[in-house]
Formats: C-alpha cells, structure tokens, sequence
C-alpha cells in the first residue's frame, strides 16, 4: 500500500510520520507499552529528565481537571540522568522508533552536562524544556527571555551533536522573539506550546486546588492559543516547528500542521484515549488521500490568511 | 470506531483496554449506582483492590474532545460475576459520576484494567479482618469472595455516617450487632456500626478487638476515609499487618505521569497510588507527611 509521503525531518532526526508524543506525557515510554502500537508514531519524547533526580511538587493534589483541559503541577519529578541511563533509556529504545530525550536544568552546565551524556546514547534528538512553567527557580527563567533561553541552546550546541529542538512557553509576550533566539544559537527545530501557567481555586477550603499553588493548563481549552503561537513562530523562523496543545484529533493536528507546524505532538488526550496518536496519524492519512496530496510536507504552513482592510 | 480489531478501541494491543457493555445498571440507596460490566479481560486478571479506569463517554465518540470529564475514572472492581461480569459501585458526586450513573443497559464503556495492586494473601493467613468505611465499602464484595474461598475467617468491620448514606439494606436486631446481609451472605461475619445509631467509629471497633487476634496468622485490610486509615495505622503499628487501600486524583491510571503520588516512608520518596498502590502496607506510606 503505497500512501502519501508522510515523512518529516528535524535536523538529523528523519521521521516517518509527523506525528510525536510530547514529554511528561507518558512518563518513560513503559508504563504505556502495549496500549496502543507507539512505534508507528514519529517520535516518541520522554519526561522531562535534570542532572539530579528530583522529587517534584508536593503530592494532593497534582493534577486537576478543569474544562475541557487539566492543570498539572508535578514540578518535574524524575529519576535523574543516573537512572535514566542505565534503566530508562534502555526499555524506551525498544520502541522502534525515535525515542527523544527532554532535559531541564537549573543552569545551562546542567543542560550541557545532560546533553553530552545523552550524545553518547541512541537518542534521535534532545529536547530542551526551556519552558516548564512548574519549578520555581527552573525553566521558567530561562524560557521567558531570548538571551537565557539562547545561552541554553549554545551551551548544549557546544556539547552535543545530535539535533536539538527547544521547547518554548506560551507564558511570554513575544514567543516569536524566544524562537528567533533559539534558531539563531543552533537549535534544529523548537516545539510548542509547553502549558499555559494557570490557578485552580478550592472554593470550600478557600485554597488552591494543587498543592503547588499554581500549575499548567494542557488539554483542548489551549488549542486555539497553541495554534495561534505555532503560526507566529512559523513565521519567523526557518527551522521546522513541532505544534502542541490540546490535540485532540486529526482535524486538530491539521490545525497545528496548516498554521506552519512540520510535525504535531499529542500530550493529555492519552490520558483519555492511548491511541490517540495512532488515530490523529491515521485521520492525516485519511486528509491527504481525501485531498489528493502526495506529501504532508505540502500542508505545512498553507493557511492563507485573508487580508482585510481596515 | 477508530481501529478495527474487534472490541478493542484504538486498534490497541494490550488486553488491558477494551470496551465493555453495560449489563446493567440499578440506583441503590445513599446516591449510590451499580454497573454490571462485561469484561472479560478484567474478570480473567482481577484481584481484589485493584480498579478500572473509566472513559466517561461513549467510546466510538473517543475522538471528539469532551468539555467535561476529559480523564477517566478510577473505581475499584467492586464484585465479579462469572464469568465475565464486572461490577462497580459508584457514589454519584461529580460530573464524571453522574454521566456514569446515567448510561443505559446495552451501552458500551471504554474500560482499561485491571490496573495497580490489589490486597495481598499471605500463605499464612487465616483471618483476615477488613475494616471498610462509607464508599469503602465499593470494593469489599469482591474482597469477601475472594478471601473467603482461600481462608478459614473473614470479618468485616464496617462504619458509616448513617445508615442512609449506604447502598446496603442494614439489618438490626436485639442483643445483637448490626449486619449488613447483603455482604454476611458472601461468607464473612459482619458487624456494623453507624456513627447516628451506635456513635461508634469503625475504627474503635477494630481497636476492641485488636488483642483476640493474632499477628502471626491475622491481617488486618482496610479501605475509606483517610482518618479512618491514619489512624488504624497508629492503632496497629508495631503489632499487625495492614494492608490499606488509597485514593489519589489520577490523570494517566498507568503510572506514568506521578498526579497520584503519596508520600513513602522512610523518605525514600514517592509511590504512585495507580501503579504502586492503590492498596499499600501500612508499614510503606510515610503517615505523617501523607495529606489528611
Ligand atoms: C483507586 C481508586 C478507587 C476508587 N474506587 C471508587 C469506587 O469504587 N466507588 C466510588 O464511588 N468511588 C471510587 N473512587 C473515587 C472516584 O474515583 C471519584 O469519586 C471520581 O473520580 C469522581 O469523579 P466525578 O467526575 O464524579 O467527580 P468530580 O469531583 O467532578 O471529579 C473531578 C476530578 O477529580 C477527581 N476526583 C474527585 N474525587 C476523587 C477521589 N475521591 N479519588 C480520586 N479522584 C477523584 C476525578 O477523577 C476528576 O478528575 C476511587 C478512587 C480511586 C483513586
Ligand atoms: C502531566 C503533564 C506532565 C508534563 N510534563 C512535561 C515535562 O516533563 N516536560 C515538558 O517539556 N512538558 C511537559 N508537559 C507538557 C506537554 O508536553 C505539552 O507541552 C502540553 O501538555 C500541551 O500539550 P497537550 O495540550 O496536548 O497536553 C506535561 C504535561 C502534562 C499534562
Ligand atoms: S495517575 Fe499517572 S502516575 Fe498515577
């Protein structure tokens, strides 16, 4: 059965598809194994992974659900790069497909120290979350001002050859700016968007929800702000983005795809539905028949935005 | 529905998911529902404690985004119906409850289970004595057939606010305790107590007769309301094993995105409830630290 052209690269990383599952999702990759076929997927990125393990945000709650979307405040709890090496890594590469590794750090030797380890391994790329809104002295510093987030990417440049891609917050006022930054000190690609910083209050305890205080908001209720970021960035930078936020089907993904994004990354919906990716890739499929277009890469970045007057 | 392999959405290949059709479904008293679901693969695998994860809607409308009640639903298998039958016993509280609670007979449930650790069986143990309380009670059918196939006594301690707040009939009858038949008919000796009638706690219950049991052959399962099981962990500490069952808001069920965690002794970290847990020994969850 010969199909479309499905196929998308990221620097070095060649994917068959455009379709990813974004971080923190589903954790290292094996508690999902089995619940759908993941290796038909493009790219699978882990949780997010520091230097040192971290414990994360104190428990009760995490996560709440809010509509049409969740706030989560896990606060990047993860074994470590240790751990990871030796027990994560290795079940993850059984998936036969790219398996990429996010970092965080609290400085960017901390990045450049995870991504030379992770040179040496089967990695397809390094995502770097420049972006996690969750930790009080972590990502956010550095994702939400061009010169930080560029001194990341350079220091991991330096010390990793694979393809790197920077994933970039919504919580700025000039994410396009952000991207420019990233491309500019050699990332091969950027994602986004990572969640969007939100509140949930207890009513009848009169406190916050999540233990955290504060957390972010992922789900269908940010797709249309994703959108809108994804088709900015595209805009201003050449190298290929990874739209996300709230995909929750093909038509969704084709939103991301159309408004400049080369690949997708599905994140909460499977925690509904497992196989979601398998179903956005199939409905992508589907399109591109339906339309007679021969290759994927065609969509990226086709929407014509009427121009009006006024 | 997306995927073609039979009953199973997705086209997944873990026996864990599949879609389950509703059997029945009956209100019981205290805004109480019970689902009979027919699930094979978790009726094959199931122990005693552990839960299913519940997609709210219908499972062929997957692919649109809900506005509520986006994550499943953990509940605990509540009793099994040979051969393939599942129940659950849900006390309508939210959104996700009440759409559960409404869905008719013949309808399909995209269902993943059974998930986390049930209630261990020592090979030494002969009685086993669970103390339940208000919707811990879900699980505690199941726990009765299963516990009392394999020892020699089964006791159940069981608490409520007020008898009203119970999907169970409460039988009371002079100079003697309070019994709950419905689950004294699966082989375990009953006693009950509501804190309106007898304004005794469960867990008094169990402290009264903490000395006729013995360490080395007695266990001691309980399931309800953390103050229920905060303090059955202070009451046996040192002295009995008890196995607790917990609850924690959940987003992924698997393991995998650490919403649900708790607190480990000895500060060894973290356990989720979903994949660690939900049921625990006591001797493993740091008391102190853990929420109330
Ligand atoms: C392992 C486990 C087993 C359970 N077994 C049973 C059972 O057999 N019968 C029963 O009636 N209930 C059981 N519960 C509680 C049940 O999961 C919640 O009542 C249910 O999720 C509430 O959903 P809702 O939409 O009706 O309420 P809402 O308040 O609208 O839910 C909002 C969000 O909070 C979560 N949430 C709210 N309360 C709880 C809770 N107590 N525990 C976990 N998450 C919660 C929901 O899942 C949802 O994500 C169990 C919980 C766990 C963790
Ligand atoms: C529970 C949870 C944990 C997450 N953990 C990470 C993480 O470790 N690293 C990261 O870069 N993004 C993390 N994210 C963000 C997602 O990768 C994604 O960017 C975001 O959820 C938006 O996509 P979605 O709406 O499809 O979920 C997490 C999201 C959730 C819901
Ligand atoms: S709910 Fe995701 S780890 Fe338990």
């Amino acid at each position: 059965m010969s199909g479309p052209d499905l196929s998308v690269k990221i620097g070095a990383m060649a994917m068959n598809n455009p379709v990813m599952v974004a971080s923190g999702i589903f954790g290292y990759g094996d508690e999902f194994r089995g619940l759908a076929d993941y290796g038909e997927l493009g790219a699978l990125v882990l949780k997010t992974i520091t230097r040192e393990p971290r414990l994360g945000n104190p428990p009760a709650c995490r996560t709440a659900e809010t509509p049409a979307g969740i706030v989560n405040a896990i606060g990047l709890e993860n074994v470590g790069l240790d751990a990871f090496l030796a027990e994560k890594l290795p079940a993850a590469m059984e998936y036969e497909t790219n398996i990429v590794a996010s970092i965080a750090g609290e400085t960017p030797e901390e990045f450049a120290d995870c991504a030379r380890a992770l040179d040496q391994t089967e990695v397809a790329a390094i995502e770097l979350n420049i972006s996690c809104p969750n930790v009080k002295k972590g990502g956010m510093a550095f994702g939400v001002d061009p010169e930080a987030s560029a001194e990341v990417v350079a220091a991991v440049r330096a010390a990793a050859a694979k393809p790197i891609v920077a994933k970039l917050t919504p919580n700025v006022t000039d994410i396009s700016s952000v991207a420019v930054a990233c491309e500019t000190a050699g990332a091969d690609g950027v994602s986004l968007t990572n969640t969007f910083s939100a509140m949930v209050v207890d009513v009848e305890r009169r406190c916050p929800l999540l233990a955290a205080g504060m957390g972010g908001l992922s789900g269908p209720a940010i797709r249309p702000a994703a959108v809108y970021r994804v088709y900015q960035v595209a805009q201003a930078v050449a190298i290929p983005v990874v739209g996300m936020g709230g995909i929750w089907n093909a038509n969704d993904a084709l939103e991301f795809i159309l408004a400049g994004a080369s690949a997708v990354a599905v994140g909460t919906v499977l925690y509904a539905d497992p196989a979601a990716g398998n179903r956005v890739l199939a409905g992508i499929r589907e399109y591109l028949d339906r339309h007679g277009l021969a290759k994927v890469s065609e969509l990226v970045g086709s929407v014509s935005i009427p121009h009006t007057s006024g | 529905m997306p995927g073609s392999q039979g009953r199973k959405p997705g086209g997944g290949t873990d026996a864990r998911r599949a879609s389950a059709e509703v059997l029945g479904s009956e209100r019981l008293p205290g805004d109480h529902q019970r689902l009979l679901l027919k699930a094979p693969q978790v009726a094959r695998q199931a122990a005693p404690g552990q839960f299913v994860h519940i997609w709210c809607h219908p499972p062929d409308e997957i692919g649109r985004p809900p506005g509520s009640a986006l994550l499943r639903r953990p509940y605990s298998i509540s009793r099994l119906r040979p051969p393939d039958g599942v129940e659950i016993l849900l006390r309508v509280r939210g959104i996700g409850g009440r759409i559960l609670s409404q869905i008719p007979k013949g309808r399909l449930l995209d269902v993943i289970g059974p998930l986390g650790n049930g209630f261990r069986i020592r090979q030494s143990m002969r009685t086993a004595v669970i103390v339940a309380g208000g919707i811990g009670l879900a699980p505690v059918p199941f726990m009765i057939q299963a516990l009392s196939s394999r020892l020699a006594r089964v006791v159940l301690l069981a608490g409520a606010a007020s008898d009203g707040k119970l999907p169970y009939r409460v039988e009371r009858e002079p100079d003697k305790p309070a019994s709950l038949p419905v689950l004294a008919s699966l082989g375990a000796e009953v006693e009950f107590v509501s804190e309106t009638v007898e304004g005794t706690l469960v867990s008094d219950l169990l402290e009264q007769r903490l000395d006729a049991l013995d360490p080395d052959s007695d266990e001691v399962m309980a399931i309800g309301p953390r103050a229920m099981l905060k303090r059955l962990a202070a009451i046996t500490e040192g002295r009995f094993s008890l196995q607790v069952s917990l609850e924690e808001r959940m987003a992924c069920g698997l393991g995998a995105c650490r919403s649900c965690v708790v607190p480990a002794a000895n500060g060894a970290g973290y356990k989720t409830v979903c994949r660690d847990g939900p049921v625990f020994y006591a001797h493993e969850v740091d008391w102190e630290r853990l929420q109330p």
